[in-house]
């Protein structure tokens, strides 16, 4: 039966139990901080693999690391991390020597076997029986899509190769994708269940998961045999605030040390208070609006052309982003290296030109619906705003028709025809991105709103074709196909990232949603 | 007496069965949770297994009858999300949505009663004016803009509670008083105009010309006799204290059934949403039933109709 004194203890656990852990630590004189996050995980879940979003991004670099480390702060190139050495033995191999002397979170020590079942069906690709049996179908559909095809052989204690089925170019990069992360092979067995081990993934990252609060709260502690030196902190708290102004207000009263995600029109305010400044900026994403070339309205690419000539694009980064961003050279990347084309232009603005261009396309003024979402993206309803004058200055009749999550966007009829789009990249090079949204297999051919036969051969050149010239020229052709000849989409900006946070504090934002809490990023 | 149980209980079983059904129905035709679980950038091939797995792929009506079937079995559904047992996943954010909602609660009783009935025992003067105008203002400033207010104040400004979170009790103390002041500011409003009904009655001026005390003309016939629709009122608030803490919830980052419900339904997670729903059916058909008894106890004549 239910006594007054245990109903009030009921009522008073929750106010009290998260302070318990505090004493635990009070010896260690590193700071604790706390991270206010809109979001921590979608799924619920730490695993990248399952989570796969933005909002993870953010904290799985702190407890799991893939083979390849990438330069978020600066470069963005690959650069050793768990792999010291991957040499490319041929088209489909990559041999890979890795760091001796890691431990994972339960004091293991990663070895070669611990990779392979990271790789392997145990953790990716799934399979009939054993734990491989319970790996989600959704984690093994995502293994499949950025490692098509690959198995790994264990050549030593440290040495692994990687074998994928057909002439890979980018092998040795997809090393460096968020979703190849290495976790402990025992911790994979050991766990009751997968839900288990993604909440708790036992990984070699300078932080270890202490408590996960799905909705709430995420707590890593320092994990002080960290292959890369002691960690700056003794813990990191991410706690879901979902209100903007919320979190601004937590991290200007002191109670929060950093507030992400915060919309570039509140950056002023925040740096406003001499103690506070937001770090951040570009990161690697595109925004773009993307065509359903079946709507009848956009069946003539050159409508398609002027919507895109008639965007005001320095007006949206001027007047809606503060300037913190600029006009990509079509959908790739400087830090592509060599598969960046860096003569390829930026899009033009050219209202007469768009005019133009309806008027020899016979345009009639028939309305050409535009699917929004309330701000899912930064800034999102008041670019779609000044979207839609620059059309009707154009002479193009587009309509807003607000939406309340994806599916309704995508749902295919005759009121599908412009919508918002923003793809992420992950590792240097194209096929990070380009197969997974033009592809054969792509999230538009999916959909039915864009196909083209000469795009997919572009994109399984650039796949599979291993000679960088013709590489190159496969991707000249994809972007002249994509903004030309059959446009699908028109960009609109890089996107960027911004997080507030005490000036005292001495820490680099990353060019990504992740956080960089490691030792050299972080002094007070 | 078992009649009068019966039907109530009846009809909530049919309300339970439509509440449920609608927002099946609403949940989804609305949104895939495919699409909106795995994420935007999600490739096709991980949205389609998410399908296969959850079954979304058969026609509506045949994920209708599975579901209702399964409910009707006792298992209410896993988390699309996460796969954990729905009901579990809403009993656990019970404790810390209670610990808001009860002294919110006892708030609104606390201050709007008492607010309500010095008003309209001083009505036209300055203290039921200002009483009125307090009033008014607490219950026409949303909750999300009352928050927010108090954080400016009381912690970005003077710095003296927290802003947000589920660290310790001081945390608690202004999302309560947001809810508090909102709800109190209805009673007062309730508790005033029934008052003033009551007070206008025959009765009332034949104990005053009687020679009976007036402090014991209000304590004894008119405070009974008003207290009818406020026992209404206090019956919604407590058929609401589950999950009647969605916006401040999101406003002070609480994790309770608010903030539960609202991740629930964009997700388009059906059976927690589902529990949360009959979770609040549930404690509103409760409330209503002891309001419909306390009627009885407050009015003789209502006990007798019923009988």
């Amino acid at each position: 039966m239910l006594s007054r004194r245990s109903a009030l203890a009921a009522l008073a656990a929750p106010l009290a139990a998260p302070a318990l852990p505090r004493l635990a630590l009070a010896q260690d004189a590193r700071p604790a901080i706390t991270v206010a996050v809109q979001k921590i995980a979608n799924s619920n879940t730490l695993d990248i693999a399952r989570e796969n979003s933005n909002v993870g991004t953010r904290h799985f670099a702190c407890y799991t690391e893939p083979l390849v480390d990438t330069d978020w702060i600066g470069t963005l190139k690959p650069r050793p991390g768990l792999a010291l050495r991957w040499d490319r033995v041929d088209e489909r191999r990559v041999e890979v020597e890795l760091r001796p002397g890691v431990r994972f979170h339960n004091g293991d020590e990663m070895t070669a076997e611990d990779v392979a079942a990271s790789f392997g069906p145990e953790r990716l690709f799934g399979g009939e029986a054993g734990i491989a049996a319970r790996v989600p179908r959704e984690v093994r559909a995502q293994g499949r899509a950025v490692f098509p095809g690959l198995s790994v052989e264990v050549l030593g204690r440290h040495r692994l190769r990687f074998v994928t089925g057909r002439p890979d170019p980018a092998l040795d990069k997809r090393l460096g994708h968020r979703i190849g992360i290495v976790t402990s092979r025992r911790s994979l067995e050991e766990a009751e269940s997968w839900l288990a081990w993604a909440r708790r993934p036992v990984g070699t990252g300078p932080y270890r998961v202490a408590e996960f609060r799905p909705d709430n709260a995420l707590i890593l502690e320092a994990f002080d045999e960290y292959w890369g030196g002691r960690p700056p902190l003794r813990r990191i708290r991410f706690l879901e605030v979902p209100e903007v102004a919320a979190r601004i207000a937590g991290l200007l009263s002191g109670e929060y040390d950093f507030a992400c995600d915060v919309p570039p029109d509140q950056i002023a305010e925040i740096e406003r208070n001499r103690g506070f400044e937001v770090q951040g900026g570009l990161i690697a994403n595109h925004r773009f609006i993307t065509f359903d070339k079946t709507h009848p309205q956009l069946e003539d690419p050159r409508i398609r052309r002027a919507l895109s000539l008639s965007i005001d694009r320095a007006a949206i980064i001027e007047g809606l982003w503060a300037g913190r961003t600029e006009v990509p050279r079509g959908m790739q990347f400087p830090f592509y290296g060599g598969m960046y084309l860096e003569d390829w232009p930026q899009p033009r603005f050219d209202l007469a030109e768009a005019r133009a261009l309806v008027r020899a396309a016979g345009y009639k003024g028939e309305t050409i619906p535009y699917r929004l979402l309330n701000n899912y993206y930064t800034a999102q309803t008041p670019t779609a705003q000044v979207l839609v004058e620059g059309w009707r200055a154009a002479g193009l009749n587009v309509q807003i028709q607000m939406r309340e999550n994806w599916s309704q966007v995508l749902e295919a009829g005759p009121g599908r025809a412009l919508r918002d789009w923003s793809s992420t990249v992950f590792i240097a090079d194209p096929v990070s991105n380009m197969p997974g949204v033009w592809g054969r297999n792509g999230s538009h051919p999916a959909t039915n709103e864009w196909r083209n036969e000469d795009a997919f051969a572009a994109v399984e050149a650039l796949e599979t074709e291993m000679d960088q010239g013709r590489r190159r020229a496969a991707m000249r052709r994809l972007l002249t196909i994509l903004e030309e000849e059959d446009p699908a989409y028109a960009m609109l900006h890089q996107a960027a990232n911004f997080t507030g946070k005490r000036r005292a504090i001495r820490w680099r934002a990353a060019q990504s949603f992740l956080m960089d809490f490691r030792p050299g990023n972080w002094d007070v | 007496m078992l009649r009068f149980f019966g039907f109530r209980l009846l009809r909530a079983a049919i309300t339970i069965v439509m509440v449920v059904s609608f927002a099946f129905v609403v949940l989804r035709l609305s949104g895939d949770p495919a699409q909106i679980i795995m994420g935007a950038d999600a490739p096709p091939e991980a949205i389609a297994a998410f399908r296969r797995a959850w079954g979304l792929e058969e026609p509506l009506w045949l994920q209708y009858f599975h579901y209702f079937g399964a409910i009707l079995s006792g298992d209410l559904g896993r988390s699309m999300r996460d796969g954990r047992d729905a009901i579990a996943l809403v009993v656990e954010r019970i404790p810390a949505t209670l610990a808001l909602t009860v002294p919110a609660l006892l708030i609104k009783l606390g201050l709007g009663i008492p607010a309500g009935i010095t008003a309209a025992l001083h009505r036209n003067s300055f203290i039921d004016r200002a009483v009125m105008m307090l009033a008014v203002a607490g219950f026409t400033v949303p909750s999300f803009v009352l928050g927010l207010l108090l954080v400016l104040v009381f912690a970005v400004q003077l710095g003296w509670l927290p802003s947000g979170g589920q660290e310790s009790w001081r945390h608690a103390i202004l999302p309560i008083v947001t809810m508090g002041v909102g709800g109190a500011a209805v009673l007062a409003r309730f508790t005033r105009s029934a008052m003033l009904e009551v007070l206008g009655q025959p009765y009332i001026r034949t104990a005053s010309a009687k020679g009976v005390p007036w402090r014991a003309v209000v304590w004894g016939h008119a405070l009974p006799n008003a207290a009818i629709p406020t026992v209404t009122i206090i019956g919604f608030m407590v058929g609401s204290l589950i999950a009647g803490a969605v916006v401040v919830e999101s406003v002070f980052s609480w994790p309770g059934v608010g903030r539960l419900l609202v991740v629930a339904v964009a997700n388009r997670d059906l059976a927690v949403v589902q529990c949360i729903l009959l979770l609040v059916a549930a404690t509103m058909v409760t409330a209503n039933l002891v309001v419909d008894l306390l009627y009885g106890a407050l009015d003789p004549r209502l006990r007798q109709r019923t009988a």
